[in-house]
């Protein structure tokens, strides 16, 4: 066990009668880093979240969280974690502040400036019974708990499905801060743009198996950039012919624009090419996460 | 007609328990009458004491002349039925209505492109529906036993019927309207009951008291109004439906003018209390606190009212004239320590009932994520189902004492005999292992099977029949004593005999350990 591994899964494997939730999955997670857990509805993520809680135990495989192992320890490993459910049900005869109250003194410790600091930054009225809250408010209840509580590592299973806008740019911020302050984020997410925006590395996974895993910006070196432009009548059989020896071979001669998906050592030669050619309109769209993402999506369609 | 079909789908279970129970006790038992009295002097005799006795007149109301088998069944199980079709009636209106609001299920419907009014006519339908099966059911069983018991006639039978099915559809629809009204789902239970507990009260004061008048406000007393195999008033049956179908009007017009999820009466969802808990169990206390003091306060009110009106049951036993259901349970021994044996049975029914409920709550928080939230600060795997266990068992207990300490207050002021305090208190309190092994039983399914937790029941349904049916029913008494209610001796007696009390404690101990372990070795339930 490395020291600066938050989380350490190897061939995970978590079978229900004869349906294997995660069938096969490594997962690691740096000490300090926020990691996205990326996937489709149904690839496994909350279960292999329930395993790493001890909430289920594991099939078959090698789970380590903050260094011990869930299925024996799991009560000193949550001791340190602060977890966050994508649906979020309350006790509803309790105010906000009550259940507060009652995770704090279960957990044992708390800090109570960072929890008002943080009812008051989310706007929640804390005095409200649970049963009046929304789907968000209640969200907003678990994230105070796990934000101000003490904890190494904050496992968030889709965190932000009920909140609006403006909470999410909060909770980014929190999560900043909360890496800023030496913890350790597992980001289970749909939203892309959010684990774009907060993730230094990446886990996607579908139907229990990992697909791809690493750190964002050489996920990105790795995958192609969009290019389009617009070519004269006279250039573009030309221009079609030498695209083909660079081994593009599917633009279409007869339309005006071209559009193609170059990988990203290619792309300077194929701009020089359009260049050279005059074409118009030239754009090079850098890959983005959704296309990383909807690139593994597609196949699973199929 | 889909969302009805989809509304019996969901609660298919609830419904055809509590019809199969209902109708099963109402025909399984109109036989037992017929061999009560072997002589008809001696039921005559026995009838002319139950007429007197104001202890089995407010339980059961007045008992029609000449008092045949037919009318004993009618006036001794007629008024255990009619209870319990009231209690279903609250129950199933409340989980059709607003506890559906609740979990969302008509947000689903009404989102499927159904009007406004679809889910109330629906519930409607359903409540119609089964109101008519429990009326065919019970009407059926019972007649079809004309000519083999004396007084069983067809007509008998069907007003016995109507008065059942007339019954539930009566409560529901006062139930319904309630339903408007009240703030909160739980609200609107607690409303029911008390109003189940009201309607009780009424016709027990107009029939221990003569106003027959009185019988006219309380849903409990159509069958007192109707008198199945006596006078068999059917207009009486045509006023009990006008007043529904009323009911159900204005519970419909309530039902416009409120929001959805929420009662005409606002609840009061915000306060400043802190909550200062540290163990699983503190929460767990916490969390059941409400439902403690209101089942204590529920069991208190009926088990000293027991105890109170035992005076005349007593007496007339000292004089060896009790016979049918109440002479069952009071059996030969001293009449004060056979009284309070019986007394001390339903206070134990209902603390059972207590305890299965209390425990099953750790399971639907579980199912709810909640168990999840309890144990990522940081709690070990068995606390949820450790703590909720001991507060069933504490909260029997306080159920049970405080019942205890206020009949032993109250008994002896009304009732004559030696150590009658004593007993009123031991009768009570000795419960508490029955309570105690339904709460470890029940831990023990969550623990170890969670799916058969429906399984919870049964040990309290099969001891509560034993313990009230079994001597009407003729079953011998090693049977009868598997079940968990019969194991309270008589205290005040020296050399007690508490094996069977110990034997109890002893597997609800091995239940409870047995559920911990099992909750260890099992996953933790997710949606």
């Amino acid at each position: 066990m490395q020291d600066n591994l938050a989380v350490e899964v190897e061939h995970l494997v978590k079978r229900f009668g004869s349906f294997a939730a995660v069938d096969g999955l490594d997962l690691t997670v740096r000490t300090g880093e926020v990691h996205g857990f990326l996937g489709p509805n149904g690839a496994g993520k909350s279960t292999t979240i329930r395993v790493l809680l001890g909430l289920y135990r594991a099939t078959a495989g090698r789970v380590r969280v903050l260094g011990l192992d869930p299925a024996r320890q799991a009560a000193e490993i949550t001791r340190r974690i602060s977890y966050v459910p994508g649906e979020v049900n309350l006790w509803p005869n309790l105010t906000g502040q009550q259940v507060l109250d009652a995770l704090g003194g279960l957990r044992g410790h708390r800090d109570l400036d960072a929890e008002r600091r943080l009812v008051a930054e989310f706007a929640l009225d804390p005095s409200k019974l649970v049963r009046t809250y929304s789907k968000g408010n209640r969200q907003k209840v678990i994230l105070v708990a796990a934000f101000a509580a003490r904890t190494e590592l904050l496992v968030l299973d889709e965190p932000t499905s009920g909140l609006d806008p403006l909470m999410e740019e909060l909770f980014r911020r929190c999560v900043r801060e909360a890496t800023a302050a030496g913890r350790t984020v597992l980001l289970s997410s749909h939203i892309l743009a959010e684990a774009e925006a907060l993730c230094e590395s990446l886990t996607i996974i579908k139907d229990g198996r990992l697909v791809e895993s690493g750190r964002l910006a050489e996920m990105r070196h790795l995958a192609a950039s969009d290019v389009s432009a617009r070519l004269s009548d006279g250039l573009r059989s030309a221009v079609v012919e030498r695209l083909r020896s660079l081994g593009f071979s599917h633009p279409d001669p007869a339309d005006d624009e071209i559009r193609l998906s170059v990988p990203r050592d290619q792309v300077p030669a194929v701009l020089g090419l359009l260049a050279e050619a005059r074409a118009q309109d030239i754009t090079c769209t850098p890959a983005r996460l959704e296309d990383l993402f909807l690139r593994h999506y597609e196949v699973a369609a199929r | 007609m889909t969302a009805l079909r989809l509304l019996f789908r969901t609660h298919r279970w609830t419904i055809t328990s509590w019809t199969v129970l209902l109708i099963g006790l109402a025909g399984g038992t109109v036989s037992a009458y017929q061999t009560t009295y072997p002589s008809p002097e001696q039921r005559r005799a026995a009838t002319e004491l139950a007429q007197r006795d104001t202890a089995a007149t407010l339980l059961y109301g007045t008992l029609d002349d000449p008092g045949t088998p037919a009318q004993t069944f009618a006036w001794e199980i007629g008024a255990i039925v009619t209870i319990l079709v009231a209690i279903m009636a609250v129950l199933l209106t409340i989980s059709l209505t607003r506890a559906a609001e609740d979990n969302g299920t008509i947000e689903l419907l009404r989102s499927a492109g159904t009007g406004p009014r679809t889910p109330l006519r629906t519930a409607l339908a359903a409540l119609t529906l089964v109101a008519a099966t429990l009326a065919l059911g019970c009407g059926l069983t019972v007649g079809l036993q004309s000519g083999r018991e004396d007084g069983i006639t067809g007509s008998g039978a069907a007003a016995f019927g109507g008065v059942v099915g007339l019954t539930f559809l009566l409560v529901a629809a006062l139930t319904l309207v309630l339903a408007q009204v009240a703030p909160t789902t739980t609200d609107a239970r607690l409303l029911g009951f008390a109003t189940l507990g009201l309607a009780f009260a009424i016709r027990a004061v107009a029939d221990t008291r003569h106003l027959d008048g009185l019988n006219w406000l309380s849903p409990l007393a159509l069958r007192t109004d109707v008198r199945p195999f006596a006078h068999e008033r059917w207009w009486a049956l045509a006023a009990g439906l006008l007043v529904t179908l009323v009911l159900t009007a204005l519970a419909a017009t309530l039902a416009e003018r409120r929001e959805y999820g929420a009662g005409l009466l606002r609840r009061r969802d915000r306060h400043d209390d802190r909550l200062d808990v540290h163990s699983g169990v503190g929460l767990a206390a916490r969390l059941s606190r409400r439902s403690v003091v209101t089942w204590t306060v529920a069991v208190a009110a009926i088990g000293t009212l027991f105890s109170a009106m035992g005076s005349g049951v007593v007496q007339q036993s000292r004089q060896g004239d009790v016979g049918g259901f109440l002479g069952s349970q009071i059996g030969a021994g001293d009449p004060v320590a056979g009284y309070f044996a019986y007394s001390g049975t339903v206070d134990g029914l209902a603390v059972c009932t207590f305890a299965v409920l209390c425990v099953l709550q750790v399971q639907s928080d579980e199912t709810a994520g909640r168990v999840d939230q309890v144990l990522a600060t940081g709690r070990r795997r068995w606390e949820p189902l450790a703590a909720q266990l001991a507060v069933a068992v504490g909260g029997s207990g306080v159920v049970l004492l405080v019942t205890g300490l206020l009949s032993a207050a109250v008994a002896p002021t009304v009732i004559s005999g030696s150590d009658v305090a004593a007993r009123a208190f031991g009768y009570t309190l000795g419960q508490w292992p029955a309570a105690v092994v339904m709460a470890g039983w029940t831990a023990l399914l969550i623990g170890r099977w969670p799916r058969l937790s429906w399984l919870a029941w049964a040990p309290l349904l099969v001891g509560g029949t034993l313990a009230l049916l079994g001597d009407l029913l003729g079953v011998p008494d090693r049977i009868e004593n598997l079940g968990i209610f019969h194991h309270v001796p008589d205290f005040a007696r020296s050399g007690a005999d508490v094996r069977g009390l110990v034997a109890l404690l002893v597997l609800a101990a091995g239940a409870g350990l047995l559920a911990v372990a099992g909750s260890l070795r099992r996953d933790v339930v997710a949606r």
